[in-house]
């Protein structure tokens, strides 16, 4: 089966490495759509379907957290898996974001297999 | 924790960020002799929380290109000068992150945008952590400071 995926960054850097490295990890990708910040994603979102959602915290306008609060919040919204990719990986930070209704985290630096792997599982586990 | 921790920390994680996500393997720590003073991209990070601070990463503009190459897969006479900025933005930013997750593992921090400071000769940092890499085409220096002292991590800690 191949997915939809949206990319929440506001580096567009950072979205097209994820975006390659979900290429070059043999995830089953079938579209990518990407989202500079909580609230485009959520504009997006109103449109669009998506199997999972990748989401950085520190971003302008609205950053992951509310943008986890408002994903919550919101009924056609919430069974998305969303994986958190953050620099911050302080035990603090990832239990937070997990109590917000993150279902994975992955931490940067990572490697290609790690992502691979975090998005399958959270994608196997959402389909149960 | 001392200024030494968070140099080990910082030393660290550098090359473990160059490695993992730009697909750089430094040759060796540089010397004074390898950094020449010729311009450099100099990204900025500011962080706030315990502790506050930041970093300042400089890396010469010949293998800015080259790490934008490899983190973005493109050819680099395609890559346009925002493209490498946006990369060394988050090279800075991924590093940051790293070195206070692995020194900090308890406390909240808060990152700010990393931002590009105008080009220049390579700034010498006076205080702090800092790590000065070698790499094939250039030289990457990294300083990190905080305006208070770090508490131990604690997986640190308990090891």
């Amino acid at each position: 089966m191949a997915y939809r995926v949206l990319i929440v960054d506001d580096s567009p850097a950072m979205r097209a490495f994820v975006r390659r490295v979900m290429e070059i990890s043999g995830f089953d990708l079938a579209t990518c759509l990407e989202a500079s910040n909580g609230a485009q994603a959520l504009e997006l979102l109103h449109t669009e379907w998506v199997d999972a959602i990748l989401s950085d915290v520190n971003m302008p306008e609205m950053d992951g957290e509310q943008f986890l609060r408002r994903l919550e919040a919101d009924e056609a919204l919430r069974h998305i898996p969303v994986i958190i990719i953050s620099t911050d990986g302080t035990r603090s930070r990832v239990e937070r974001m997990l109590d917000l209704g993150a279902r994975g985290y992955v931490m940067k630096p990572f490697r290609p297999e790690a992502l691979r792997a975090e998005l399958e599982r959270t994608l196997e586990v959402s389909s149960e | 924790m001392n200024d030494q921790t968070l140099a080990q920390a910082l030393a660290e994680c550098t090359e473990e960020v160059l490695e993992q996500m730009f697909f750089v393997r430094p040759l060796s720590d540089a010397t004074d002799e390898d950094l020449p003073a010729s311009h450099h991209l100099i990204a900025d990070v500011d962080f706030a929380g315990e502790p506050s601070g930041h970093l300042i990463l400089s890396v010469s503009q010949q293998a800015a290109r080259s790490i934008a190459a490899d983190f973005l897969a493109e050819e680099e006479p395609v890559l346009s000068e925002q493209q490498v900025g946006e990369v060394v933005c988050e090279l800075a930013n991924i590093i940051c992150g790293s070195v206070l997750t692995r020194v900090e593992s308890s406390a909240l921090f808060r990152l700010g945008s990393p931002r590009l400071l105008p080009q220049g000769p390579q700034p010498k940092p006076q205080q702090g952590a800092v790590q000065s890499l070698k790499l094939w085409n250039g030289n990457l220096t990294v300083a990190m400071s905080t305006e208070s002292s770090l508490c131990p991590a604690e997986n640190e800690s308990e090891s």
